[in-house]
């Protein structure tokens, strides 16, 4: 198999009739004065300077009523109560676990917010504080809410509820928290075959969709099966779709995703990351978003 | 001065400049898919890369965490390849150290750290080739790439060389003139606010002049200021206008 | 090497896929990421090249120096390597963290070198016993993305085939010394002859099979890697092997095989890319980092 090489192409510049599509957004730069008039309140993304609220960040204003914040274009994860996040575990503390998830500071899951296995409901004991690392292990991925914000900005999970806890074999992918569109629920099954968690910190887990006997085990039996052929290659393929969106900054949610792979079926798998298929697969999916949306 | 003639008869430096003008800049934002923030300058033959990881728990020793703010660590480095004598080490000595400490002063002056406690901000930036006022390049790129990554600052930090040749004051030094033993200022400006984050010269200067010093390199870092400005809107719009929801 | 934490689950998933042939992103084993390649990229080196394997940048430049032969090859020139793991790549590699993988690069450069038939080092020397060409390569890693040494050896390979050495021209002075004279024109130079200049295959056991190109992913399931240097005939001019765990005899003959295979087909698309690329001439838009 002839490796793929070849010669750097200059990016295209964005043509006019683009950007009459920013009409009625407002950009910033930090040190652009929003406005002098006191009677707003200040968000997140800017500051006060001698009477003027003054932008930190670069991106775009957003105005809720006398709110007005600038949310830049690429940041790290900034959590609030009830966000699904995925997260590795990176260290074992005394009755707590710290939790990376692509946010300022490392996460906390604490022993008292996770199910104990088999679903007893309990005190903790010295003893589960000691058989912390039967349960979650340094690299392992979990799937947990944000329960609340600690007054230094660091998250506090849990994961009491059964769709929560470690998760098994699959697929993780990393894109901009800023790509994941909020929704009501972010774990999906999707029709062509795996199912999907787009964390909102940006941490996206692709997995085969779980067979009827696996729900009652409860978050902590992870299969060591071999993953049939068929749903590895649905989950190859979902993952290169996925970097292909990240890529073009498009948001991505079911639908975008699902539309993704549609378009992407044409191709073979390792093919979808070239740079022509890809500008191709964006195309024809930002065309039935389009088609979609109107 | 002997050897080399620094400014003609004409008003002419040795690169065909005017007193004043600055070299071409080229930037470019989010270069490296990996890192949280990047930047890429050129201005003239001088190329500057400019990397931001953060902000991010603090690592190794947890004795720099402080409990208000964010720690910001630079690192300066050249590589072996950018000056016209091979460089043995690319950082790690004296001058690199010195100059990782003047790009933290820099950046503390105008990053928003108390947004962030108990964090850490890193900021690398590499010279690729080296022409002269590599402090500025690397400053420049520093400033784009923290942009890029999104992290409040004041406003965006800009900085220049000036140097003085026969009473005239010239801006944006390349390697030729900081060399040829004249003065050289070094300046960091934050543009709309005209606060000066450093200001570090060498050589001798008579005191009369050395207003005129800084407000050339003052006007030259201002013009710098909209060129960087012009990068980032251009690098906004191309953005936003591929995030339509 | 900058690593990155996997869970189990996640390591039995990617050890299933390389078995089935069908690795985590839709390639099979013996597959390589898409490569973007550029030469001429910094001005003011004799020759330079820039390579992107996946999301890993490499930085290359060459610089040509006259200097003194060593003493058991008085009628050769030398090349000397230098690998810096740059902070850029990883926040690991601050200060003095990026040297010792910086080290390890460059030792297992100067071995997969260190033959008489990678570069014709006599026309390096200029002056039997007295001058002869040092080129410096110095290599910059900018970020990490696993299989470094494939992609480094790719750049060298590229920055060495760009490397324009001026002409020296020796005139004997009045006291019977030398004088060594450098032709001031830039078009009067000498190219290299970088056709038996060996590009690195590194391939990764994982599980029962092995796969050339890992990402850093399946690095962190593989216990142990062989290095192999091959020329665009199919020799290998160097076997190494790398990592902690242990290899049967049956995989280093097997991996070896594939790896004759896979770096004998590396060559062809590579120089047909970079004469192409000089086909272009005046016409080629310099890249660099700029789009």
């Amino acid at each position: 198999m002839a490796a793929d090489m070849r010669l750097p192409t200059a990016g295209e510049q964005i043509s006019s009739s683009s950007l009459s599509l920013l009409d009625g957004k407002h950009l910033v730069v930090p040190g652009d004065v929003i406005t002098s008039d006191t009677g707003f309140m200040r968000g997140h993304g800017t500051y006060m300077d001698e009477e003027k609220l003054t932008a930190s960040v670069a991106g775009e204003v957003e105005r809720v009523n006398k709110l007005i914040c600038v949310r830049p274009l690429k940041t790290r994860f900034n959590g609030e109560v009830g966000d699904v996040v995925v997260g590795r575990i990176t260290e074992v503390q005394q009755k707590r676990w710290k939790v990376e998830t692509n946010s300022r500071l490392d996460s906390v899951l604490l022993l008292s917010s996770v199910n104990l296995p088999g679903g007893e409901l309990r005190r903790r004991s010295a003893e589960d504080e000691l058989s912390m690392r039967d349960y979650l292990q340094e690299g392992d991925l979990i799937s947990a809410e944000v329960q609340s914000v600690f007054a230094d900005g660091a998250l506090s999970l849990h994961t009491r509820s059964l769709k929560y806890g470690k998760l098994g074999q699959g697929v993780l992918v990393l894109v901009s928290p800023s790509l994941v569109k909020r929704q009501k629920t972010h774990f999906h099954n999707l029709p062509c075959g795996a199912s999907i968690i787009l964390g909102s910190n940006g941490y996206i887990w692709l997995y085969p969709t779980p067979g009827q006997q696996d729900e009652e085990a409860g978050g902590y039996y992870t299969s060591m099966e071999p993953v049939p052929l068929s749903d590895r290659e649905v989950i190859s393929r979902l993952r290169n779709c996925l970097l292909v969106l990240a890529a073009h900054k498009i948001l991505l949610y079911d639908t975008s995703v699902l539309y993704c792979f549609e378009s992407s079926l044409s191709h073979q798998i390792k093919d979808i990351l070239k740079p022509e298929v890809m500008d191709e697969i964006v195309m024809k999916t930002r065309q039935r978003l389009m088609e979609q949306e109107g | 001065m002997a050897g080399v003639e620094l400014l003609s008869d004409q008003g002419y430096r040795l690169d065909g400049r005017k007193a004043s003008e600055l070299r071409k800049v080229q930037a470019r934002m989010g270069v490296f898919a990996q890192a949280d923030g990047s930047a890429y300058i050129e201005q003239g033959n001088t190329k500057a890369l400019a990397v931001v990881y953060g902000p991010h728990e603090v690592r190794g020793s947890r004795s720099r965490t402080m409990h208000d703010r964010a720690v910001i660590n630079c690192q300066y480095s050249m590589a072996t390849f950018s000056t016209a004598e091979r460089k043995r080490r690319p950082h790690g000595d004296r001058k690199s150290s010195e100059m990782s400490l003047h790009l933290k002063q820099t950046f503390e002056a105008a990053v928003l750290t108390q947004l962030y406690p108990r964090s850490q901000i890193d900021i690398y930036v590499k010279i690729l080739q080296s022409d002269g006022g590599n402090y500025s390049a690397c400053v420049n790129a520093a400033t784009l790439a923290l942009v890029d990554a999104g992290i409040p600052m004041r406003d965006y930090v800009c900085a220049c060389t000036a140097g003085f040749v026969e009473d005239t004051p010239l801006a944006d030094l390349c390697h030729a003139e900081e060399s040829g033993g004249g003065t050289t200022l070094a300046l960091a400006l934050l543009p709309r606010s005209r606060h000066i984050a450093l200001v570090q010269m060498d050589a001798r200067l008579h005191q009369d002049h050395l207003d005129m010093l800084m407000e050339a390199a003052a006007e030259a870092c201002r013009g710098l200021s909209k060129v960087l400005d012009g990068v980032v809107r251009q690098h906004l719009q191309e953005v936003s206008v591929l995030t339509r929801d | 090497m900058a690593s990155v934490q996997v869970s189990e689950a996640e390591k039995v998933y990617i050890m299933h896929g390389v078995r089935d042939d069908l690795r985590v992103d839709g390639r099979g084993c013996e597959d390589y990421r898409h490569m973007v390649i550029e030469t001429d990229v910094v001005s003011n080196t004799d020759g330079s090249a820039k390579v992107s394997l996946g999301h890993s940048d490499i930085l290359v430049g060459v610089k040509a120096e006259i200097g003194k032969p060593r003493a058991l090859v008085p009628d050769e020139g030398y090349l000397e390597f230098f690998v810096d793991c740059s902070a850029n790549a990883t926040p690991e590699f601050e200060g003095r963290g990026g040297e010792e993988l910086g080290i390890d690069l460059s030792n297992t450069l100067y071995k997969v070198f260190n033959n008489k038939h990678s570069i014709d080092l006599r026309s390096l020397c200029i002056c039997p016993g007295e001058h002869c060409w040092v080129l410096y390569v110095d290599v910059l890693l900018l970020q990490c993305d696993g299989n470094l040494f494939d992609a480094i050896s790719i750049a060298i390979k590229a920055a060495l085939f760009n490397t324009r050495i001026p002409k020296v021209h020796i005139s004997e002075d009045a006291e019977g010394g030398k004088e060594i004279e450098l032709s001031d024109d830039p078009y009067d130079c000498v190219r290299l002859n970088v056709e038996n200049v060996p590009c690195i295959v590194t391939l990764c056991k994982v599980g029962q099979r092995h796969v050339v190109d890992a990402t850093l992913q399946e690095k962190a399931c593989s216990v142990a890697s062989l290095l192999l240097a091959v020329t665009h005939k199919g020799m290998v001019t160097c076997v190494r092997k790398m990592g902690g765990g242990s290899l049967d005899p049956e995989s280093i003959s097997e991996m070896t095989e594939t790896g004759k295979r896979v770096g004998k087909a590396l060559h062809a698309p590579l120089m047909d890319l970079l004469k192409k690329e000089e086909g272009l001439g005046k016409n080629r838009q310099k890249v660099g980092f700029l789009r």
